[in-house]
């Protein structure tokens, strides 16, 4: 084939010799006998010495070829702008969408914490004793924000709390050189599924004994999260202090954390009662109160069992 | 084939103003010499990669909120691929472990300030704060290739940079942001995981 039928770029497969230069721009509107195509470019061809470079999206020559008209100024500059912003209405339509599954605005409430509340929660979750008023301040019907209740339950915690805890489990797994990163991701899984476990088993029983309270599925993650924080406690003293130190931390917290729960539930699940402040005697409420104790007992047991195989 | 000329009409063809590049772009009709020069087109401003730097490395001045505006993942790269060099010497190859860790770090801090703070936080500009403050790490990690860091004054040490590290990043985060009274609870997930990537430089 002739050399200069490279000029003919479109379809590179009947080139017998690989055209090994660039057709500058001056050589363009030589009619070629072997052309395959028409030559558009001819009108436009001053331009397209410096498109080659910006607008080039692997095309080598830039001529003669109604792909490089194709690709001309105003049509590649929309091209590039409609494939982001196609990748930006993909985002917008995944955010739309999440809402149907994450209730994103709800779960704001529970991050709305600050740094005194923590500390005053923290607190609170060691040494419940003290702590006369336990009812949650609400404001025009919705609860308050976490920031402004030390009362309110909030997901900050219990998420940070979960993660320690993991990455704790790790370290006392590594100084007992049981380490390796898959048993990081076998601890987590195991946790996370006794906490489902332990949620789907509440919520049931709830149902159940038809309780009619505001107990909301997230209030009741955020309150099974908050033993985490004696686990952690407990495992770091097991390894500064041994055995001895482990259950003593463990003891403590155990029975911190029932003292907690049995308060707040208290007032979530026998409301009526509560409000009143004399035990009522009804099978009604005797149930209630059953199912009180037993979450609150199942804590200091799960506590227990997710940590004693760590600390040796 | 189409026609050039052919004016495209309707909402389909009509791209969206969201294509917004950190460096103006010209139209592309211009010719070779009004093009931006390169560094300009790639978005990467050396000036403003200086004083992220620095911001880091003086963790006691004060953060301007306006530096995370452009989202830049060039400096975060050099650090993070800084950091496995450091490692190599060291004699671990753990590349895989660092991608992996960083990954599922800033998804993570991602997540948790988008809930946390009242204005939303991008992917980019996470990753780009995380990416930045991991610059005290890589001068723990090349301790490491000279002194073992598993005595006390290696345990005081890595505290000290963890401490650096979260420090730093959660005054960025808190200054871009306007998050008030909470720089503690963002600099403890910093914490954690910094303290991973410590974890990996130590043992």
């Amino acid at each position: 084939m002739h050399p200069a039928g490279s000029a003919a770029a479109g379809t590179p497969r009947q080139r017998k010799w690989p055209s090994k230069r660039r057709i500058p721009v001056s050589h363009l509107g030589m009619a070629d006998p072997h052309q395959l195509f028409d030559d558009t470019s001819s009108a436009q061809s001053q331009g397209y010495g410096a498109q080659r470079g910006p607008s080039g999206l692997g095309y080598p020559t830039a001529s003669a070829s109604p792909q490089a008209a194709f690709l001309a100024d105003p049509v590649s500059n929309m091209a590039m702008a409609y494939g982001s912003s196609l990748a930006a209405q993909g985002k917008e339509l995944v955010d739309k969408n999440i809402d149907r599954f994450i209730p994103v605005t709800k779960l704001k409430y529970y991050f709305a914490v600050d740094t005194l509340y923590v500390g005053k929660k923290l607190g609170l979750l060691f040494f419940p004793y003290l702590h006369q008023d336990w009812e949650v301040q609400y404001q025009q019907d919705t609860p308050v924000a976490p920031r402004f209740d030390v009362n309110a339950p909030d997901l900050y915690i219990p998420a940070m709390a979960f993660i320690t805890y993991v990455l704790v489990a790790g370290l006392a797994l590594g100084t007992q050189d049981r380490f390796s990163p898959d048993l990081l991701g076998l601890q987590a899984s195991s946790a996370l599924a006794w906490l489902t476990l332990e949620v789907l088993a509440i919520l049931l029983s709830l149902y159940l004994i038809t309780v009619n309270t505001d107990l909301t599925t997230i209030d009741l993650v955020a309150f099974l999260g908050y033993k985490y924080v004696g686990m952690i406690g407990g495992i770091l003293m097991g390894l500064l202090f041994g055995k001895i130190g482990y259950y003593l931390v463990l003891g403590w917290c155990c029975m911190s954390i029932f003292v907690f729960m049995i308060r707040t539930l208290r007032l979530k699940i026998l409301a009526e009662a509560a409000a009143e402040g004399v035990p009522v005697r009804g099978a009604r409420n005797q149930l209630r109160m059953y199912l009180t104790m037993a979450v609150a007992a199942a804590q200091p047991l799960l506590m227990y069992w997710l940590t004693f195989h760590l600390v040796r | 084939m189409i026609q050039p000329q052919q004016p495209y009409t309707g909402q389909i063809f009509q791209p969206t103003q969201t294509f917004s590049p950190t460096a103006p772009q010209p139209f592309y009709g211009n010719s070779f010499e009004d093009e931006p020069p390169l560094l300009e087109e790639l978005g990467i401003n050396f000036d403003h990669i200086w004083q992220k730097t620095l911001t880091v490395l003086h963790p006691l001045k004060v953060a301007d909120g306006s530096i995370m505006n452009e989202t830049d993942l060039a400096g975060p790269m050099v650090f993070c691929l800084a950091f496995g060099a450091t490692l190599l010497l060291a004699g671990k190859i753990q590349f895989g472990y660092v991608y992996g860790i960083s990954a599922i770090g800033c998804l993570g801090m991602f997540c948790l300030l988008n809930l946390m703070s009242m204005t939303g936080v991008s992917f980019g500009c996470v990753a780009s704060v995380l990416g930045y403050c991991l610059l005290p790490m890589i001068l723990l990690s090349s301790f490491a290739v000279i002194f073992s860091l598993q005595g006390m004054i290696g345990i005081i040490l890595t505290a000290g940079i963890i401490g650096w590290c979260s420090f730093s990043a959660s005054k960025i985060f808190i200054s871009a942001l306007a998050m008030e009274g909470q720089q503690l609870l963002v600099a403890y997930p910093c914490a954690l995981l910094y303290g991973v990537f410590a974890l990996i430089s130590v043992f």
